[in-house]
């Protein structure tokens, strides 16, 4: 018998009043994983959570952890724990009280307690900072504190969401991959809820990918990215040209305004698909150059540049279809301007089908 | 330490130096003007009062009832030793304390309840316990001496279920029926405000953390009101024990409390010196014992 999931939903529905929160989620989170739901705000993603920590009972479908379905058990009867979203820190409560909570709470000994809270402060880099409040602390430390309160407790599965929602750019990089790190380190499984995809790439193990209360796709990060499986996917994760495109006899796919290009793609002739197609997986040329053959290949004219330091965009016009295309900041990279005529080039491998 | 040493950001104001001081005593001017009309009223109709109070307290009472400003003592003052300002201190004491202590139990679940209620429903309700500022406190008195009344619904409510009659008006529970009544409000709404602004995710926090309802609500939700406590218990604590109204309609000889029996000094014994010792002294206790609760109350949030 194989070891049960560490999280189990089962067509897991959530209603409020006449909103459908969460529609029909089957889920299934291994143990030791690092998983996210990744999604718009309002997709459902924070619900979920919130349904497997205890704080909402599903309408319809079942949660299971480690195999005990969850019922109606209130949060202080389950094996997970939480990081609320503002933190959550007890204001009127020291950073030991506040770490403290959860074992005092499970009526553990004043030393044991003592010494967890030491080393759980230690976990997240906050030694010797038991004495002060809340508000005396930067969020990056009140985050850490409200990771701490929550690990302390060693809970077999930890809920986080939108924990560095609230931090700016810097901190948020550097505690995303402290966060993987202290997540292999423990060991515990983490489900993660973000509307971040950066976040969601550079963290899990799998993502799940929520819309509209619907769990659209679960994969490895490389899955999610690279062979999303619907246009609300490859649109929501990164920046992505989305084509209309018809399926010939011969396997060729003709394009709206008529350009015929070939793609890898396994689908009957006559189909009407959407292919999508990365910006950087795409390459320009100057109009004279000669391209590799095999690849696809459609003349253009650049109608916008935009420069980001570490990459330029350009937003091309290929006879009615406009591209989105990313070059790497690159010594020998060629530059283009606005205006120029080009060549823009694709393999036949790079183009993903993601609606028929 | 390169940075501890770099010099000081350049003066944002050297376009024109004097322009923006001279902006900011412009303001200030205007403070002092606006601020001037009010300062005025308080001065005149507030500390002058309380000057003269102050004044009249060290005077003696003349054979006829008149105030002799001459002559300066504490006559006033040794009276307060008086057995029976003792007895009408400590009645006071009692009454105020018991009103603000039904007032929180009564007040703290209906307070809850009215700040967890969706949006809407909570202003409806805020409106209905304002409701009665609508029509006067002494009209509401009077309503309260008809319904206690041994020939009131009350009254005949328990005759019918057998247990006789009931005899409440002029007692003391009657006072702190009316006092109860009278002062709900006060309790009610900074309880409320107070409740409404606990962030709702900490008792979630304190729930995942293994905190059973009771528990959670002991641990987050009962301090993290306390301020609302605080103000709601002054609130109506310092009013009921100078509080002349009530026991004046619905109490009676036995029921007398500090407010009437300076406003006796002051009418039917005509001893004005007296009258002000025990309203300076009133207040100073109040004024202490504000302080004190607040600094308390204060330090433990």
């Amino acid at each position: 018998m194989t070891p049960a999931a560490a999280v189990e939903l089962r067509g897991v529905s959530k209603r409020f009043d006449d909103v459908t929160a969460v529609d029909d989620v089957s889920l299934q989170i291994t143990d030791g994983e690092f998983f996210s739901l990744l999604g718009p705000s309002g997709c459902g993603k924070t619900t979920t959570l919130r349904m497997i920590a205890g704080l909402e009972f599903p309408t319809a479908g079942s949660v299971r952890i480690f195999g005990d379905d969850m019922g109606l058990r209130p949060p202080n009867k389950r094996p997970v724990n939480t990081v609320f979203q503002s933190y959550a820190l007890f204001p009127h409560m020291t950073v030991h009280d506040n770490v403290a909570f959860g074992l005092q709470m499970r009526k553990l000994g004043r030393d044991d307690v003592r010494q967890r809270v030491a080393s759980a402060l230690s976990l997240v880099q906050l030694e010797g900072e038991q004495r002060r409040r809340p508000r005396q602390l930067s969020g990056g430390q009140q985050q850490r504190v409200a990771l701490a309160r929550a690990l302390v407790n060693e809970p077999r599965v930890l809920l986080l969401d939108e924990p560095l929602g609230a931090l700016d750019l810097k901190l948020r990089q550097a505690m995303q991959l402290e966060l993987k790190d202290l997540q292999s380190r423990v060991g515990i499984t983490f489900i993660y809820v973000t509307h971040d995809q950066d976040e969601a790439l550079t963290m899990s193990d799998r993502i799940g990918v929520m819309h509209g209360g619907r769990l659209l796709q679960v994969g490895t990060p490389e899955d999610i990215y690279e062979r999303p499986r619907s246009p609300v996917i490859a649109d929501f994760i990164g920046d992505t040209n989305m084509l209309s495109a018809t399926a010939r006899h011969d396997g060729h796919m003709v394009l709206g305004p008529g350009q015929v290009v070939r793609a890898n793609v396994d689908v009957p002739p006559g189909a009407q698909v959407v292919l999508t197609l990365r910006p950087e997986r795409l390459r320009l040329f100057p109009a004279r150059d000669s391209v590799d053959p095999t690849d696809n290949a459609l003349d253009a004219k650049v109608v916008r540049r935009v420069y980001l330091g570490n990459a330029i965009t350009y937003d091309v016009d290929a006879a009615g279809v406009t591209l989105r295309v990313r070059q790497r900041n690159a010594p020998g990279q060629r530059s283009f301007a606005v205006g120029d005529d080009v060549k823009v080039a694709w393999t036949t491998d790079a183009a993903v089908l993601v609606d028929r | 330490m390169a940075q501890v040493l770099a010099p000081p950001p350049p003066d944002e104001t050297t376009a024109s130096p004097g322009a923006e001081a001279g902006a900011e005593r412009a303001r200030s001017r205007l403070g002092v003007l606006i601020g001037l009309p009010p300062a005025l009223y308080l001065v005149l109709l507030f500390v002058v009062p309380l000057v003269i109070v102050l004044v009249y307290s060290f005077a003696t009472r003349g054979p006829t009832g008149q105030t002799i400003l001459a002559d300066w003592n504490v006559d006033a003052y040794a009276r307060l030793a008086n057995p029976l300002v003792r007895e009408i201190a400590f009645r006071s004491l009692g009454y105020a304390a018991l009103t603000t202590a039904i007032c929180l139990l009564v007040s703290y679940p209906f307070a809850y309840f009215i700040a967890t209620r969706p949006a809407a429903v909570r202003n409806l309700m805020l409106v209905g316990v304002m409701i009665p500022f609508w029509s006067n406190y002494l009209v509401r008195t009077y309503a309260w001496r008809v319904l206690l009344s041994s020939s009131g619904p009350l009254s005949q409510l328990t005759e019918l279920l057998g247990f006789g009659q009931t005899r409440l008006l002029f007692t003391s529970t009657a006072v702190v029926i009316g006092l109860v009544y009278g002062y709900l409000p006060f309790m009610v709404l900074p309880l409320y405000a107070a409740i409404e602004r606990i962030d709702h995710a900490l008792v979630e926090a304190a729930r995942d953390l293994y905190a059973s309802g009771a528990r959670a609500f002991w641990k987050v939700t009962w301090p993290l009101s306390r301020p609302g406590v605080v103000a709601g218990s002054i609130l109506v604590f310092i009013p009921t024990l100078g509080e002349y109204v009530t026991p004046a309609i619905l109490g009676g000889s036995k029921t007398t409390m500090l407010g009437s029996y300076i406003v006796n000094q002051f009418l039917s014994a005509r001893d004005w010196p007296f009258g002000s010792a025990l309203s300076l002294v009133v207040m100073a206790v109040m004024l202490i014992a504000t302080v004190v609760y607040f600094r308390t109350g204060g330090r433990t949030l």
